[in-house]
């Protein structure tokens, strides 16, 4: 196959993927930890670089919410390096996520914190990694293969095991109730349908929008809260696929940073919120100013919506936190079809200026320092 | 003929299923037999209790909380602490009890009530009645 078709054959498998996993990984989570240790936890810190930061940052405020515990993201070079010394040990659960297990940086962020006092699990697809090895638990995420492709299913596996510890944790302390966790769990698994109604009304809009912004080098995807870690995601498969120089952004930052850059209406907008999102009214004003920009703007939102600028797609309605499991699948499609419209090969082929890249070795290779 | 009742709980302790497993009793049409209330679960339990004092309940649920707190060191740890005390409460209690039907009366005294035992709260519950006839 191609590597468009590949691409979009890994964002069609994503509902099977939300389906057949979620209730795996549950059932994995519910053995990690014991009851003693989840009542010890007096802070959460989750960690990783790349699309695991994105995954982190995605259900921190999903973990927050239901257990009232701090829990905070953590880019993994600010847990290794500049952390350490706010550790009190053993209070503090640092949960470290990389699908391959090999992330230079999210290694030395668990073997640092671990040596500090803090209880570390690692998230990884391979246990016999370097990051399963360092960590005292794994949370195996390990999923059936797919074609090669800027990482969609990876990502999901991870913020599968988020959801899963958010709601383990928040069931164990006992601010959620067993039946309130179970359907929780439910609702996970069930948003596969979601994701399948997602694609279906999203790739042919995107797919054209892409075609009319194919000139365009500069992008800018905007959101808040876990939208914020969805916005991430999606630049970064703008960058992977189609090689585009493409930023996330914060909804109240953009009026603070980017609003400002120059030539606004050779820039496309990605907007990402839904109508029931907590920041949707500042989404309201940050439309209002896209449009007195003039900037080509799409905005990824929900059922009922109030009309606003630029080209709207309506997504099924979910609940704020599990938004980012839905965004995974326009924002690909979106970063799939610009690619092929591009004939870009998906990470510049490791190859040319880009040929340190191979075998992700700027990220595995990098000196860990503990 | 099995019946059976859903019970929101909102809370641990007594619930008063009197009517409804009376109700049960009348629509089965046999007056005069055996009566069993059973719960289906294993952090819940079926008692009698005197119901003429609130505070009385209070005592009955407050003792069994004392001699079996909810902690965390239970052994059993796949699903929550509170869970795992509500089965040795259960266990200690029992999930059914059984009544005699007289002339259509369910077998209970004047300071006697049937309550729904909840360990476990708040759960979606089903309590079940069986009647036979002698």
């Amino acid at each position: 196959m191609s590597q468009y078709a590949d691409f979009v054959a890994q964002i069609d498998s994503l509902p099977e993927l939300v389906r057949t996993e979620s209730r795996q990984i549950d059932d994995r989570m519910r053995l990690l930890l014991t009851t003693p240790e989840i009542y010890g936890i007096r802070q959460v810190i989750l960690t990783g670089s790349g699309d695991s930061y994105f995954a982190a940052q995605a259900v921190a405020p999903a973990i927050r919410a239901w257990t009232g515990l701090p829990v905070s993201a953590m880019l993994a070079m600010e847990a290794s390096r500049y952390l350490g010394a706010g550790v009190q040990p053993p209070s503090v659960l640092v949960v470290a996520i990389s699908s391959s297990g090999e992330a230079a940086r999210v290694i030395e962020a668990t073997r640092r914190l671990r040596a500090a006092g803090a209880l570390t699990i690692g998230v990884t697809a391979n246990a016999e990694s370097r990051l399963g090895l360092s960590a005292e638990r794994v949370l195996g995420i390990a999923i059936p293969g797919a074609a090669p492709a800027p990482g969609t299913r990876s990502y999901v596996a991870a913020l599968l095991a988020g959801y899963a510890l958010g709601i383990r944790l928040a069931e164990v302390r006992m601010t959620m109730t067993m039946d309130e966790a179970n359907a929780l769990r439910a609702e996970i698994a069930g948003l596969a349908a979601a994701l399948a109604e997602a694609s279906r009304v999203s790739a042919e809009p995107l797919a054209t929008l892409a075609a009319a912004w194919q000139e365009f080098r500069t992008v800018d995807v905007l959101g808040s809260g876990p939208a914020l870690a969805s916005a991430g995601y999606g630049a970064a498969k703008l960058v992977e696929a189609a090689g585009l120089h493409a930023t996330a952004e914060d909804a109240e930052e953009f009026h603070h940073l980017n609003y400002f850059v120059s030539a606004p209406e050779t820039i496309p907008t990605i907007v990402l919120a839904a109508p029931q999102s907590l920041a949707a009214s500042r989404v309201r004003e940050l439309l209002t100013a896209l449009e007195g920009l003039g900037r080509p703007t799409v905005l990824l939102t929900g059922p009922d919506a109030p009309p606003g600028y630029g080209t709207w797609l309506e997504l099924p309605a979910v609940r704020e936190w599990f938004s980012p499991l839905l965004h995974t699948v326009p924002t690909a499609h979106l970063a799939a079809a610009w690619s092929h419209l591009l004939s870009a090969t998906h990470y510049r082929g490791h190859a040319g200026p880009w040929h340190q890249a191979q075998g992700a070795g700027l990220v595995r290779g990098s000196a860990i320092e503990v | 003929m099995l019946q059976s009742f859903p019970l929101a709980t909102v809370r641990n302790g007594l619930i008063d299923i009197t009517a409804s497993v009376q109700e049960a009793v009348a629509r089965s049409g046999i007056s005069d037999g055996l009566l069993l209330v059973s719960v289906p679960h294993s952090t819940a339990s079926i008692t009698v209790v005197s119901p003429w004092d609130v505070l009385g309940l209070e005592d009955v649920h407050d003792e069994i909380v004392r001699l079996i707190p909810t902690r965390i060191d239970f052994k059993h740890q796949y699903d929550t602490p509170q869970d795992a005390a509500g089965h040795v409460k259960a266990a200690i209690v029992g999930h059914a009890r059984s009544f005699f039907i007289d002339n259509g009366r369910v077998g209970l005294g004047h300071s006697q009530k049937i309550y729904f035992w909840e360990f476990d709260g708040p759960r979606k519950r089903t309590v079940e009645v069986k009647v036979v006839g002698a």
